[in-house]
């Protein structure tokens, strides 16, 4: 028994950064009705400022400036946390003008990738300045001298202090939302915005505070922090941003006291885990931890109905606009041609670059299924992908199953997987499902993905996959001494291009017009007989299967699969790259394979520029905000625009003289 | 007297403590017009939700000689019974003429893989194409409904919910917003859809046009009913009177129309 408790009093200091990062959720969404998923992001940036001051430098997130500014030695503890915290009220302010404040009336799926792409800025920034991260060492900040509460039970000191200051913390927000103005603003705000207006608040410069407040929550708590845990670029930024996620749920992202005890809850019951693994063989010994907040969610979602309040603004999931169903060939075919001339005739890093776009073509096309159609979110892509890609080595290696085959069944259970987690789309949408699928990506990555019973010896390179052959003909990309094989290259371009033109049909078909139908209007679709949770069934099938058949050509690519390529990051990142492609078409996902990550067009610009280095992800984040703010119709939907916008004012044109003469006005109020 | 195409029978629908909808006994017969009128907040719109199924009721619901109080929306569509709403609910997404086939495609789940190879095959041509015909806006067909004007989108949403080829069409205000020209034309409409073969369930606040062209008429107010009869008993009742028409009367002179 005593065991239990150590370990629950183990688990203080991450169940405070749990309930901190939680609470810092219910101020941002309190004061500006976003829910900002890079929010722990933001705070491992001020952690890493004040781990560097202490290294006696300041490192500037701008590329091009210098990387640091070096102080020569240790700054001490108190200037390096002024600094830190400034930083963090400055990043804060920052974000919430340059992203979200242009996004306040945009699609909430919008923001969503805006916050996904302040995700990847911080995560690059992060790496582009600090590195290898396991060097950085954080001087203690709170006591640590071990504290013995009972015989047989002495535990580390800091992390009870971390827990004691949330607690304070909690209790001081509580009594300022319950006794001052300002809070009563607040919670006026969050009730009804328009309501706020009209008594004089600007609804504006309240969310900004709620951002600078919660910046400096998060970089507060994270600074204590830092030296009791590893820094980095997951560990605050997923880790506890999800249970923190899960307990502002259970608080409705809304109540201070409630979302803190959740957060301090899950992450003392996380600690226990450690303790339960050893004492029960049948616990699982990868993914509990996990798990655990993915449970919190989905209980508190879908038990308890949709979490999120309205907040009686104008705010709708609407999502980009589709493109007409008539699609050329030619956006499709031409650029098949010039990928596979390429793949004959260039050298084998234009070939790589090429193999790339083949492969993130298909990725984008299982979101424009999900998202672009059929108007659900799934942070959690590459997952399936991942899953279809360790299905495929059992399937292959193990099991002997033939080429053609093989890969086919691996997708079908990338599909059952893509099902199961599309099964709370049925209760809930939006930002909530954005929400319950990172969860379970997390925890399907956990699980499975880094679970050696299931996915074979890390250390013997993951598992391994064989060439896919048709008979005797090796399509593989390394074949005796020769890598780089052409002919897998086209083989790549071919299942792209094949399912290009299935997707293309489903637009067009029957099929298609049913999902844009469900998403456009669940109430009218159902009301011309469309079975709508069957609708939102089939939409997840058929992305996870083409997801899954996405993450067989990875396989493939690589001869074998590790964990490293279906992580959480690589799921935010496909979600990130098809919606910059343009998320509603095939021609978005056809551009969004030219410009994913090391795909053709960031290939042509190092050829051009110089190679970008660390800072290609850096920019791919940029230009996803951007794209998030200026252009939700992506790449695609840019030159679209362009092409359509005189043909729209000769139709608005014409259609004012078909009102006049029809008789029919043209609005009744 | 034949069957009734729909019948209610004690029909409630209860948010919270309110009865929206209470204890009403209601009836459509095969081939006919009926029409429910009642003042603002009388609980019409809520009578075709719970009919439709969009809102839990209590009591019995036929339609075509089925039992559908506990199905699904989707389910009852499926039966025949097709709405429209006051507010349109168009999809945006889709073009005027997609609209319409969406609402025609049979709805066969299985058919996915066929859909994959030929995306054009099976399409039901013939309900889209009477549906564009009965309301006359064949030449919207490729528009976007956000490049229409409302009037127009009425058309296209009472097209969609003909598209389906239901047995019984509900519309709830359908006149809303329309001058008296173009309501008149809209009754024109709905006789040429009864005519068709669709009986229409015909919800509106204009008593002019449901006294002119409905065959029978419930009316209810605070959810309860309070006459049902022919237009010509309809304008007689005292109860109707007092209830509904002087009112109707003062914000006719109110809103001008």
């Amino acid at each position: 028994m005593t065991d239990y408790v150590f370990y629950l009093l183990l688990g203080s200091g991450a169940a405070a950064i749990i309930a901190a990062l939680g609470l810092g959720l219910v101020i941002t969404y309190q004061g500006s009705g976003i829910v900002n998923f890079a929010y722990g992001a933001m705070a491992m940036w001020t952690a890493f400022v004040y781990a560097d001051l202490r290294e006696g430098s300041y490192p500037f997130p701008i590329p091009g400036l210098p990387a640091r500014y070096h102080f020569g030695s240790d700054v001490g503890s108190r200037w390096a946390f002024l600094l830190a915290m400034t930083t963090a009220a400055i990043v804060g302010l920052i974000v919430y003008l340059l992203v979200f404040r242009p996004l306040r009336k945009a699609p909430a799926l919008a923001r969503v990738v805006a916050s996904v792409g302040l995700v990847i800025v911080f995560t690059s920034l992060v790496q582009a300045r600090f590195g290898d991260t396991t060097v950085l060492r954080v001087p203690a900040i709170l006591p640590r001298e071990p504290v013995t509460i009972a015989s047989n039970l002495t535990v580390p000191r800091d992390g009870l202090w971390l827990a004691l200051i949330v607690v304070v913390i909690t209790v001081a927000l509580w009594a300022i939302l319950r006794f001052t103005r300002i809070g009563m603003i607040t919670r006026a705000a969050s009730e009804n915005e328009k309501g706020a207006v009209l008594l004089g608040f600007s609804p504006e410069l309240l969310a900004g505070l709620s951002f600078v407040v919660a910046a400096i929550l998060g970089g507060f708590v994270a600074i204590l922090a830092s030296p009791m845990i590893q820094l980095n670029t997951t560990v605050l930024t997923f880790g506890f941003l999800i249970p923190a996620v899960g307990a502002a749920l259970i608080g409705e992202f809304k109540h201070p006291v409630p979302t803190v005890a959740v957060g301090m809850a899950i992450g003392m019951i996380q600690s226990v885990f450690t303790k339960l693994q050893v004492d029960l063989s049948w616990f699982p010994h990868y993914g509990a931890r996990e798990g655990l907040p993915f449970l919190v969610i989905i209980v508190a979602m879908v038990a308890l109905g949709e979490r999120l309040p309205d907040r009686g603004a104008v705010d709708n999931w609407r999502l980009p606009a589709v493109p007409q169903a008539k699609m050329a060939p030619t956006t499709v075919l031409v650029p098949a041609a010039l990928a596979i001339a390429g793949l004959v005739f260039l050298g084998p890093l234009w070939r790589g670059a090429i193999m790339t776009t083949a492969i993130g073509v298909v990725l984008a096309l299982s979101l424009v299924i999900l998202t672009g159609f059929g108007g659900q979110t799934s942070l959690a892509q590459m997952a399936f992908a991942g899953v279809a890609g360790f299905a495929l080595s059992r399937l292959a290696m193990r099991w002997g199953i033939p080429f053609p085959i093989a890969p086919v069944l691996a997708a079908l259970v990338a599909t059952a997987f893509g099902l199961v987690v599309g099964l709370p789309a049925l209760r809930v949408r939006g930002t909530n499902l954005a929400i319950i699928t990172l969860a379970g990506g997390v925890a399907v990555a956990e699980f499975i993905f880094k679970n050696p019973g299931l996915t074979g010896n890390a250390s013997s390179g993951g598992a391994k996959i064989p060439n896919p052959k048709l008979g005797s003909w090796d399509l593989g990309l390394v074949l005796g001494n020769k890598s780089s094989r052409p002919v897998f290259g086209i083989f790549l371009v071919l299942v792209a291009l094949v399912l290009c033109l299935v997707v293309g049909n489903v637009r067009r078909s029957s099929t298609g017009r049913r999902m844009l139908a469900i998403r456009s209007n669940e109430r009218a679709a159902s009301a011309i007989g469309i079975n709508v949770a069957n609708g939102k069934m089939m939409v997840f099938a058929v992305s996870s299967f083409i997801a899954g058949i996405g993450g067989c050509l990875i396989a493939y690519r690589f001869g074998s699969v590790s964990d490293a390529s279906f992580g959480t990051v690589a799921s935010l990142a496909a979600l990130a790259v098809a919606y910059l492609g343009g998320i509603t078409s095939v021609s978005g996902a056809v551009a969004s394979g030219i410009v994913a990550s090391s795909g053709v067009a960031f290939y042509t610009m190092t050829r051009v520029v110089g190679s970008l280095g660390r800072w290609e992800l850096f920019i791919g984040g940029v230009l996803l905000i951007f794209t998030a703010i200026q252009n939700p119709e992506g790449i695609a939907g840019a030159f679209r625009a362009q092409a359509a916008e005189k043909r729209v004012k000769k139709a608005r044109r014409s259609s004012e003289v078909i009102a006049k003469s029809t008789g029919l006005s043209m609005d009744p109020q | 007297m034949t069957e009734a195409l729909l019948r209610t029978e004690s029909m409630s629908v209860t948010f919270g403590g309110l009865r929206a909808v209470d204890n009403i006994d209601f009836a459509v017969r095969e081939g006919s017009l009926v029409g429910l009128i009642g003042p603002n907040g009388a609980g019409k719109t809520t009578f075709i939700d719970g009919i439709t199924g969009f809102v839990p009721t209590t009591g019995r619901i036929i339609f075509d000689g089925h039992d559908i109080t506990r199905l699904p929306v989707h389910q009852r569509a499926a039966l025949g019974l097709g709405r429209t709403w006051q507010s349109l609910e168009l999809f945006d997404d889709l073009t005027v003429e997609e609209n319409l086939q969406v609402a025609a495609d049979k709805q066969t789940a299985k058919n996915f893989l066929l859909d994959i190879v030929a995306p054009s095959r099976r399409r039901d041509r013939q309900s889209v194409e009477m549906a564009l015909d009965v309301l006359g806006i064949r030449d919207l067909a490729p528009r976007m409904p956000n490049e229409i004007s409302q009037g127009q989108r009425k058309l296209v949403s009472a097209a969609r919910a003909l598209a389906t080829r239901p047995k019984l069409l509900c519309m709830d205000e359908p006149a809303a917003g329309l001058d008296t020209q173009e309501s008149v034309q809209l009754g024109r409409s709905l006789r040429d859809i009864v005519d068709s073969g669709t009986s229409v369930f015909l919800v509106d606040h204009d008593m002019g046009l449901v006294l002119n062209i409905c065959d029978y008429i419930y009316v209810i107010e605070f959810g309860m009913k309070i006459a049902e009869g022919t237009p010509g008993e309809i304008k007689k009742d005292p109860r109707v009177i007092e209830a509904y028409l002087g009112q109707s009367a003062r914000q006719g002179e109110g809103s001008g129309t």
